[in-house]
């Protein structure tokens, strides 16, 4: 019953974001990357791709695995910042879209708890990012495979760490959706920490000697240690992507964390209002 | 056997710097009775909505506790044998008038076999089967009503609530959803109506509560609340000059005379048999006696005032 009403809910989450054009969108420019890299691959030879790529010369095996190295980073980070880019775009709106006078009477006057739906609108979420970032790293990892033998299934952990890195943004678009019903303040937040807050703490000892106060020390570190870590995660997906499984998890821990608790929050928050 | 039962529901509206409080219901209690026709009639603001979103558990009581279909408001799964009309209802604008019956049928569990067959029927009920593959986005707002409504029929339910239903629809379209009610009610529904039409509320309710201000200000059948106790209508046989001009008659109040009819004004069913005795001993020929009706629309009115007062 309860994960029947979840995915009921997941579904219509998952029909609204395909009727936005946007992961149509994002659907069809990764089928072009593909079909780019598919040609590219059909069509030149290997030497070509180690000139174009600029891998210094070396053994030849060892020339290859450059090559798919550089291939499997220049994938991975645009994909990083602009798959997150355009799905917390297109996400920003669900919550918002659900509180709307007139939709939420609908909705809530099925037999659907209250924490059903924010399940649903959580997993349907991540539902249609996931698709849409699996559907290009695998087509890339099997080009790769195919054209250059190299069938390392490490490049594959990008899909979860990308939709790992959405969840823990999309919770706090829930969160903000359900607090101030406004999506252009949940895109905003979330943009905030994913392109300034994020990448500006990761450098926050060299402002703290900078500066020089105890205090604001403090302030950066719990600020850092409190909001997502999403500038560590992008490396931390890039270097997965190439096969280097040597980062700290800390980050994950800490942002599983803040995800934990924004959905909490917005499960208790949303159970209290009036509509 | 009642399929809403509301007990002392206090409803109070605060706003985030609480500087202003709204008592939206006071102290509000009813019962609607199984296979009934129930309105819920009130002036703009009079809390109508709010009890029915309290009755769904869209909005939470303040204090009180309230029964549907024998099950308490907090529990939300009873929600599956109720269909609900919002007022201003929006359905996900990228569906089509099909698919907003079958994602109201899908969320209430509703799930037979012959799905697609339910939705054309009652597409064809509401007269929007022409329009079933129409993004809602583009109906208009007669269509949203109608469509509206359907919705709320598809999980069969016991108990159909609606708010305002005939808002925006023609009169046509009106006449065809108070036979769609009548019919839900031959089939053992009950119906819970919020309405400002009165005139056809009065068509096919059979009990009615007013609301003003937070407050029951009437509850009761509808034949009752429309037919005056004190005045009564009489006709005779021929047209009357003198006769109740005679002593016998003046302690008498004669509203109006015309012909061979007179509008009595009297104190209750005891003073009224008195007058037919002595009618009845001047030998005067009585025709029929019909206690005079007033609109529903006229008692609202004055119920409305009075407890303005
Ligand atoms: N969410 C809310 N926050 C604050 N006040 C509210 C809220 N909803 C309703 N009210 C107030 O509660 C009172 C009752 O409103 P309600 O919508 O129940 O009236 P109604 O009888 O349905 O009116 P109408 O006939 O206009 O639909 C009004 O004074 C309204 O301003
Ligand atoms: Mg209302």
């Amino acid at each position: 019953m309860t994960t029947k009403n979840i995915y009921k809910i997941a579904y219509y989450t998952y029909r609204e974001a395909l009727s936005r054009k946007i992961f149509l969108t994002f659907f069809g420019i990764s089928t072009f990357v593909l079909v780019v890299f598919g040609l590219i691959f059909l069509f030149s030879g290997i030497e070509d791709l180690i000139s174009f790529t600029q891998v210094e010369a070396g053994e030849r095996i060892d020339l290859i695995e450059k090559i798919v190295d550089v291939l499997k980073f220049s994938i991975a980070a645009p994909l990083y910042g602009v798959g997150l880019f355009l799905a917390i775009f297109a996400a920003s709106s669900f919550i918002p879209n659900m509180l709307e006078k007139g939709s939420i009477d609908v909705l809530l006057s099925k037999p659907i708890s209250r924490n059903q739906v924010i399940w649903g609108k959580f997993l349907g979420g991540l539902y249609i990012v996931l698709v849409n970032i699996a559907y290009l790293v695998i087509g890339i990892w099997f080009l790769i495979g195919l054209k250059f033998g190299n069938w390392d299934p490490s490049f594959l952990m990008v899909i979860p760490t990308v939709t790992f890195t959405f969840a823990v943004l999309y919770s706090l678009i829930i969160l903000v959706g359900i607090l101030t019903q406004s999506s252009i303040l949940a895109m905003m937040l979330s943009y905030l920490i994913f392109m300034i807050f994020s990448p500006v703490l990761l450098g926050r000892e060299e402002i703290a000697i900078l500066i020089d106060n105890k205090f604001v020390e403090y302030l950066l570190d719990a600020l850092y240690y409190l909001t997502p870590k999403t500038a560590e995660l992008a490396s931390i997906t890039t270097d997965m992507a190439t096969g280097d499984f040597s980062f700290d998890y800390m980050p994950f821990i800490t942002s599983a964390a803040f995800m934990i608790l924004s959905l909490g929050l917005s499960i208790f928050i949303f159970s209290k209002k009036d509509y | 056997m009642y399929s809403v039962e509301v007990q002392s529901i206090n409803k109070i509206y605060e706003t985030a710097f609480r500087k202003r409080r709204v008592q939206a219901l006071n102290d509000f209690s009813i019962k609607v009775e199984k296979g009934s026709i129930f309105g819920l009639l009130g002036p703009n603001g009079a809390g109508k909505t709010t009890l029915v979103k309290i009755l769904l558990g869209i909005t939470f009581p303040t204090t009180g506790t309230a029964t549907v279909l024998g099950h308490d408001i907090s529990n939300y799964k009873l929600k599956s044998k109720v269909g609900y009309l919002p007022e201003n209802h929006k359905f996900p604008p990228y569906l089509n008038g099909g698919d907003v019956i079958k994602y109201a049928a899908s969320l209430s569990g509703y799930e037979p076999p012959n799905l697609e067959q339910k939705v054309d029927e009652l597409l064809s009920l509401v007269k929007m089967l022409e329009w079933k593959n129409m993004k809602v986005k583009k109906y208009s707002k007669g269509m949203m009503q109608r469509l509206g409504l359907a919705q709320a029929m598809i999980n069969d339910p016991e108990l159909v609530i609606l708010d305002e239903p005939t808002d925006g629809v023609d009169p046509i379209g009106r006449k065809e959803i108070r036979d769609v009610l009548i019919d839900l009610k031959n089939q053992g529904k009950t119906i819970f109506l919020n309405s400002h039409l009165l005139s056809e509320v009065e068509l096919i309710t059979d009990n009615v509560a007013i609301l003003n201000k937070g407050n029951l200000v009437h509850q009761g059948n509808v034949q009752e609340l429309t037919t005056s106790k004190e005045k009564f209508k009489i006709k005779f046989a021929s047209e009357l000059k003198e006769e109740l001009k005679s002593e016998n008659f003046n302690k008498y109040q004669i509203e109006q005379m015309e012909e061979d009819t007179v509008l009595f004004k009297l104190n209750d069913v005891e003073e009224l048999n008195n007058l037919i005795d002595d009618l009845r001993k001047a030998q005067l020929f009585i025709v029929s006696i019909e206690p005079l009706k007033s609109s529903l629309e006229d008692m609202f009115i004055s119920l409305i005032k009075n407890s303005d007062k």
